[in-house]
């Protein structure tokens, strides 16, 4: 009976093992990292909101050495004194990173100033600490305009908050990246400050767009401390393109070779070939001049 | 004179050569068997392993499979070249020789194929070859050329074996049935009639001026695969000439030696004389000097104009491979030369000697050409594990080589049991032209 | 111009079941949903791992998502031949930034399940002459716009495609190794032998992958198609922390190396851009900038192991660094 106990447990864990393969302990010691817990909010362009934690563990020797926290429970409120209201709640990710989206009609507890405080909490575990971080922002409105203006496209960038009796006003001192999106990356363009709420940019004439002759040109305040980070896109047809419109020739290497290839292969075997043809139809005459010979005989 | 008679007088001659194996030749098949043997284990275990049990690795991807085939196609070339030529000119002497030459081109075709199929890793897809042709690519040039080059060659050989298969039919008392039967159905009916003897002479007059053609793109073809790529040492214009006259040069060897060989084995000294050693080594001589000055062109441009590549390339000729170097490029060249130019010097023995040096000599100007462009590419070997870089071959390419000899000549002896090494028809011809030539070498002295 | 909505529409339906789901996340279940979905595509994970930590404060090894394994429908090999339409990709490397840290090496040869000998992207120490000093070259395969290797290979097992991808079918390949003797950069490997890690078929063979490999056949580098059509930058690229890599589209004239992203027409004409041995006429698409202002001293690159030293001892700088007992 003892026996049987003991495989019995031995199978539990075994069984056990198997159950999480791919989750593996690793000795490692916590005070050598120094917690990163980051939290940003992005208005999109579709004025939808995104709330961004990132949770990090970088060590304090090896800067190489980052660990993301993974599993991790955030929550999200919206703040206002003593109020509060959750958002959400969600884990991290591999990368270390929660991440909600709120929809564009959202209604948030807003201070007299119109401004939204935001807060995203770990609670903490046994062997961590809680970690909380809170930005507040004022909404804005930001919109990006192009026009053809003396031949040459320009990038117009209008942003303005409102104020409780829904009057726009407009934004001062505030950076505004002027950007546009690649296949793989989105290049910055320019640089500027909003005066009076507006920023221009002339496009460059030679820069080309997509492969439909589209282009998506992004406007964006990046990390403002009272506006948090504001995304703002606009694709226009752009006369530019830069697809060489290369005729489908027969290249040695591409599948079908150059014509004249064909044509010399198929001249000298058929050449080749008649002849032995004709070899083996003469062979066949001998052969029957042979039997004829035999018959005769 | 009576030409039955001496048909069957010659059948006489020939069949002991043809019909009994004797104590030596026994031997000399067991050891060649016991050599192909040894092949296929070799072959086996590449197989099942993969190449990894070569020396190639990612920087010397073709070793010596690569230059067996080289070597083979271009015995076969040459070979068919030469015969091409004994036949197409009619050639006073031919008879002696010419059927050794086509024997020679058509089982070095056979062989070497074989070669350049262990050189592909995956043998299971061969027919992708067939499947996915693309025209573009030399290795399908050289598919086709081979495969083309190989029935009109074995046509060829078949063309000039009528008549003695004939003659055989004709005088095969005593001869096994199967034997019997075997050349009646081959000799189609020949009868050595008129209308009969000038059509099969058309036809291998036309075939004689085809295979010569074809033997010379075949081998063209096979240069291109190295001279159409980018590399120092292979990118050259003058390859395919330059291979076809290095061919001749080892072919017209190869021949020496079998004549030698055949001569001494089956005393055939009466047919196969002093003067046709001379001839051959006339012919080595003249091709000697002209591959000699192809060889020397080819390097001697490249350290002129030292353009950093093939600087690099020779750098590593002169230093990892300098003895080969020599051997290949100095001796496999000034020794034959030397030997064959001063008349004294020129005896049956002599000149089977460099012979010799010529074939061995060609084999590692081969190797010379096709492994130290790999070990110096234009980008220098770094960053790879230090046993990638250089190479040399393992025993399981070694067995397979020495098994592709074997097989040579194994099947150049199974060859000479099926027709006469000389043939008969034209012994008989050239005693039917009358013995007013009476220095022809192939005039039969009675023993 | 039919194809090439198929793959952003793909990628856009999968974000926008994740915006679905995230727009609906301000309640505690639909936060709960999504975990469930990531626990599920846990399970369909790769055999790659990444060190992660968890709220308990313990380091685990987790499967990576996403690495070689695609988004959504399976690219065939047939399909692998057409490319991403209009496209042309190109790769910028800025020889004044690579100190041969050889992340990108390790990082390429992880995804594309390769032996620590293996390399696609292979750090050579080069000397333009005796005068200058020895610069660290990172070369990947060029993808040709004259491809010798596709010209000369008899069974069309390596092909070039629209978007100036070179690639190599391994289904095809009968390995004759011509285009391992035609390519003038040496960039072509050979799977010798069998190895155990071919037989793993949890992932479906595409040539954009290359994995599983087959014995007796070609491998190279591959420029990553199956991330491109994900939208992310090859493995390379991503993870060079130098940023000496810079990859795009030159149909747009962008190329990024992950952090800044720049014109590459600017960068070429600004930095002197070239081709490595451009006399060849091959055409390549990967373009250098010279080593001009280095960034970092020559003797960085031996901070590596002695094996991979030991792969450089042929160049005269290292054997003499080595007589100063420098090395």
């Amino acid at each position: 009976m003892k026996f049987n106990l003991f495989t019995y447990i031995a199978y539990i864990l075994l069984f056990g093992l198997f159950l999480a393969p791919n989750v593996m302990a690793q000795e490692m010691n916590l005070r050598d990292y120094r917690m990163r817990f980051r939290f940003k909010t992005v208005k999109q362009p579709d004025q939808s909101r995104m709330l961004e934690a990132s949770f990090i563990a970088a060590n304090k020797k090896d800067r190489k050495d980052r660990l993301p926290v993974y599993g991790a429970e955030i929550s999200f409120f919206n703040i206002l004194e003593e109020e509060k209201v959750a958002l959400g709640t969600t884990k991290t990710s591999k990368e270390g990173i929660a991440r909600i989206l709120l929809p564009k009609d959202q209604s948030y507890l807003r201070d007299e100033e119109g401004k939204v405080t935001l807060k995203a909490v770990f609670e903490g575990t046994d062997e961590m600490d809680m970690e909380e971080r809170e930005i507040t922002v004022k909404d804005v409105q930001l919109s990006v305009e192009l026009s053809e203006k003396d031949s040459v496209q320009t990038v117009q960038v209008n942003a303005h908050t409102l104020d409780s009796l829904g009057v726009a006003i407009p934004l001062e001192e505030a950076d505004v990246i002027i950007s546009v999106q690649g296949m793989l990356s989105r290049m910055v363009m320019d640089e500027g400050t909003l005066e009076d709420g507006m920023y221009e940019y002339k496009m460059p004439i030679d820069l080309p767009g997509d492969m439909d002759g589209n282009m998506t040109v992004f406007a964006t305040i990046e990390d403002h401390e009272d506006y948090g980070d504001v995304v703002q896109k606009k694709t226009v047809k752009w006369e530019v393109t830069n697809i060489s419109n290369q005729e489908n020739k027969n290249h040695l290497w591409s599948e079908v070779a150059p014509i004249w290839m064909y044509v010399v292969l198929t001249i000298l075997l058929a050449g080749i070939w008649a002849n032995f043809a004709y070899t083996i139809s003469n062979l066949f005459k001998i052969k029957k001049e042979g039997q004829k010979l035999e018959q005769s005989l | 004179m009576d030409i039955a008679l001496r048909k069957k007088e010659l059948v006489k001659e020939f069949s002991p050569m043809m019909l009994k194996p004797g104590k030596w030749s026994k031997i000399w098949i067991a050891i060649l068997l016991a050599l192909i043997l040894g092949g296929l284990v070799a072959f086996v275990v590449q197989v099942t392993q993969g190449q990894e049990v070569t020396g190639m690795r990612d920087n010397v991807v073709w070793g010596i499979y690569t230059i067996n085939f080289i070597f083979f196609l271009c015995l076969s070339y040459s070979g068919a070249f030469a015969s091409g030529v004994l036949h197409f000119f009619n050639t006073p002497w031919k008879n002696a020789v010419s059927r050794i030459v086509e024997i020679i081109t058509v089982v070095s075709l056979i062989v070497g194929p074989i070669f350049i199929i262990l050189c592909m890793a995956r043998l299971d897809r061969l027919h992708y070859l067939f499947i996915y042709p693309r025209i573009q690519s030399p290795i399908t040039w050289d598919v086709i050329a081979i495969t083309t080059d190989l029935i009109g060659c074995l046509l060829y050989l078949y063309l000039t074996f009528i008549p003695d298969f004939a003659i055989l039919r004709d005088n095969s008392e005593g001869l096994p049935k199967w034997r019997k039967k075997l050349y009646t159905s081959l000799a189609i009916g020949y009868r050595d009639t008129p209308s009969q003897r000038r059509r099969l002479h058309k036809i291998t007059k036309i075939m004689s001026a085809m295979v010569i053609a074809l033997a010379i793109i075949t081998y063209s073809v096979l240069a291109w695969i190295f001279s159409l790529t980018l590399q120092p040492g292979w990118n050259s214009t003058i390859f395919a000439p330059y291979f076809i006259v290095a061919g001749l040069y080892s072919g017209v060897g190869v021949i020496i030696i079998a004549m030698y060989l055949i001569r001494k084995y089956f005393k055939l000294d009466h047919y196969i004389r002093k003067a046709h050693f001379l001839s051959a080594g006339v012919i080595l001589l003249i091709t000697a000097l002209l591959y000699g000055y192809f060889t020397f062109s080819e390097y001697f441009a490249r350290w002129f104009s030292h353009k950093t590549h093939d600087a690099n390339l020779l750098d590593t000729l002169f230093n990892d491979y300098f003895w080969m170097f020599i051997l290949a490029n100095y001796i496999g060249i000034l020794v034959p030369i030397a030997i064959v130019f001063f008349k004294k010097l020129r005896t049956i023995k002599t000149i089977t000697f460099a012979a010799v040096i010529a074939v061995v000599g060609l084999w590692f100007n081969r190797y010379l050409i096709v492994v130290p462009t790999q070990e110096t590419p234009y980008l220098p070997i770094q960053d790879t594990r230090p046993e990638f870089v250089h190479y040399s071959a393992t025993w399981v390419e070694w067995a397979l080589s020495f098994a592709g000899v074997a097989a040579f000549v194994l099947f150049f002896m199974l060859l000479m049991r099926l027709v006469p090494i000389i043939p008969m028809s034209g012994i008989i011809d050239y005693e039917k032209k009358g013995k007013a030539r009476r220095k022809g070498l192939t005039q039969q002295q009675q023993p | 111009m039919k194809d090439d909505k198929t793959t952003p529409s793909a990628t856009n339906r999968r974000k926008f079941l994740k915006m679905g789901l995230l727009s609906g996340a301000t309640t505690v279940a639909g936060a709960s949903l999504l975990a469930n979905l990531a626990s599920e595509e846990e399970l369909k994970a790769s055999g790659e791992k990444i060190r992660v930590l968890t709220p308990e404060g313990k380091m685990v090894e987790v499967d990576a998502e996403s690495i070689n394994n695609y988004p959504e429908a399976h690219i065939t090999p047939e399909e692998s031949r057409k490319g991403i339409p209009g496209r042309k990709f190109v790769m910028v490397i800025d020889l004044s930034k690579c100190k041969n840290a050889r992340t990108c090496v390790e990082n390429c040869q992880k995804a594309h399940h390769l032996d620590y000998n293996e390399e696609y992207m292979k750090i050579l120490l080069l000397q333009d002459h005796e005068e200058a000093d020895p610069y660290w070259f990172p070369k990947p395969c060029y993808h040709c716009d004259e491809p010798p290797c596709v010209t000369v290979c008899p069974t069309g097992a390596t092909f070039k495609r629209e978007d100036g991808i070179v690639l190599i079918d391994n289904e095809r390949c009968i390995g004759c190794k011509f285009c391992v003797t035609s390519c003038p950069y040496s960039v072509r490997q050979f799977h010798w032998s069998h190895k155990p890690k071919f037989d793993d078929t949890s992932q479906p063979y595409s040539p954009e992958t290359g994995v599983p490999g087959e014995v007796g056949t070609v491998m190279k580098c591959d420029f990553c198609p199956d991330m491109l059509r994900q939208g992310k930058l090859p493995h390379c690229v991503s993870g060079c922390p130098m940023g000496v890599i810079y990859f795009g589209d030159k149909n747009e004239d962008m190329v990024t190396n992950g952090e800044e992203t720049v014109r590459f027409s600017e960068l070429i004409n600004d930095r002197g851009g070239y081709r490595y041995l451009e006399h060849l006429g091959t055409k390549p698409n990967v373009y250098y900038l010279p080593p001009v202002d280095r960034q970092f001293p020559l003797e960085r690159g031996f901070d590596v192991d002695e094996e991979i030293i030991e792969r450089y001892k042929d160049v005269p700088y290292v054997q003499d660094m080595k007589e100063k007992g420098k090395i």
